[in-house]
């Protein structure tokens, strides 16, 4: 027993290190599990504030910026008006409204923090729980997708950016239609790579990369880049594709959230696969 | 000495200044400068090497609030603070330091402060983007954010003792 206090003793400083250190590495490396690092993110109220704060003042470096995105996307909408349509039979004028049914709500927010130098990069927006948002929601901006929910508060969220190594949703290529998975392998916030595509299916360069809406968290046909470039895997009969962001990740300011109303049915209806087998 | 109040205030102050301006800079790069080491540093020389690493520990955790990084900031904060003293001791003027107010430039001279900083920032940034990356594969990425973001925190470091820190008069 002597012998076991003497030996704590000799070694407390190295002990306190090492209990530390443990902590401090086990909540980084569960960062993946997501209800135990539910704790260490900018959601939490106060630092979310503080954020919302330091944006308040720096917002306005950025207003023209913005400004001009919002005004192209207004644009964009109001060509898509029954007024900006001529009919040139009124006999087959239709009105199908009722036709379809909303499947997606877009939630506004603002981004009030975010990071794109990091291996797994995250930023927070100041729309929360009361806001409607959950987890596992997808993020784009006016200029294509840029991310997933990853936690909520009451009034903040956090999202996991689309810089980060497993973001891993399914993505296809106009044109040919092959469909992949979405990684952010490289250290350049501008690409990311599009993985498991057979590298026996013809790809053009430049051809547009869009989502495939197949996990829920977009609707089908959301832009999220172009090909940059193309080159067969090393010892694998894939390609290895890099895509050009089409939203500059440095520059996101204002972004919204998806609602996706089927959703639930969706998940459903896919969780019955794995009973099948 | 310094009192207890100045370094809570300081405390304070390295956090928001790291979490709301240096974390959110853009240097391109991937060059990312992390100045809250400099309080680690500064912190008084009598404190027991314990006391020490759990202070660095609440300092990195509340960086780690800011910046999204889940304990990645505290266990490299955590691993300067184990390292000082052996760090202090490797490079103690001749006699000693007891006669000096606090660990700063101001009071030991820019060679020692160069040097001690030095070697501290070098752990911090490596031992940092070593667990970011976690791939010895990608040593080159992990070797060129050490140095890169490692040269400009120094130079933030002096900049900070040069407009915070100057030599006090004797009275």
């Amino acid at each position: 027993m002597r012998n076991l206090i003497a030996f704590f003793q000799r070694f407390r400083v190295f002990l306190v290190f090492l209990v530390l250190q443990l902590i401090a590495l086990g909540s980084f490396f569960s960062w993946m599990s997501y209800p135990r690092t539910k704790f260490f993110n900018t959601s939490s109220a106060v630092i979310g504030n503080m954020h919302s704060w330091s944006h308040e003042v720096t917002k306005y470096l950025t207003l023209s910026e913005a400004n001009e995105e919002l005004q192209r996307e207004l644009i964009e909408l109001r060509e898509e008006l029954p007024e900006s349509f001529l009919s040139i039979d009124a006999k087959t004028a239709l009105i199908n409204d009722t036709l379809y049914k909303q499947a997606y709500r877009y939630i506004p927010a603002t981004v009030i923090n975010s990071s794109h130098q990091h291996k797994n990069n995250y930023f927070t927006i100041d729309a929360g729980r009361l806001k409607g948002i959950s987890a596992k929601m997808g993020v784009v901006s006016s200029n294509g997708v840029v991310g997933i929910v990853y936690d909520v508060s009451d009034h903040f969220s956090v999202v996991k950016s689309i810089l980060t190594e497993n973001i891993n949703f399914s993505a296809y290529i106009e044109g040919s239609k092959a469909f992949g998975i979405v990684k952010y392998l490289e250290n350049d916030p501008r690409r990311i790579s599009l993985t498991g595509i057979s590298n026996d299916i013809a790809i053009k360069r430049g051809s547009l990369v869009k989502t495939r809406g197949s996990s829920g968290y977009f609707p089908q046909g959301l832009i999220i880049g172009k090909v940059d470039m193309l080159e067969p895997l090393e010892g694998k009969p894939l390609w290895d594709i890099q895509i050009r962001l089409s939203q500059d990740m440095r520059k996101v300011h204002h972004v919204f959230v998806i609602e996706n109303i089927l959703g639930e049915e969706l998940e459903r209806l896919q969780g019955k696969i794995k009973e099948l087998n | 000495m310094i009192g207890l109040p100045i370094h809570i205030i300081r405390f304070v102050l390295f956090i928001l200044a790291q979490g709301l301006i240096f974390g959110k800079l853009d240097f391109g790069f991937g060059i990312h400068p992390m100045i809250y080491p400099l309080f680690i540093l500064m912190l008084p020389f009598d404190l027991s090497a314990i006391v020490l690493m759990i202070i660095a520990f609440l300092m990195g955790i509340s960086v780690d609030f800011f910046m999204n990084t889940f304990g990645l900031h505290a266990s490299a904060s955590v691993i300067i603070a184990y390292f000082r003293p052996e760090i202090f001791k490797l490079f103690s003027p001749r006699d000693g330091y007891e006669s000096f107010r606090q660990p700063s430039a101001g009071d030991l001279g820019y060679s020692w402060f160069l040097s001690v900083a030095g070697l501290m920032v070098l752990i911090h940034h490596l031992w940092f983007f070593f667990l970011e990356y976690f791939k010895l594969s990608d040593w080159f990425y992990i070797l060129q954010k050490t140095l890169l973001s490692g040269l400009l925190t120094l130079l933030i470091f002096i900049l900070i003792q040069i407009i915070f820190f100057k030599k006090q008069k004797a009275l």
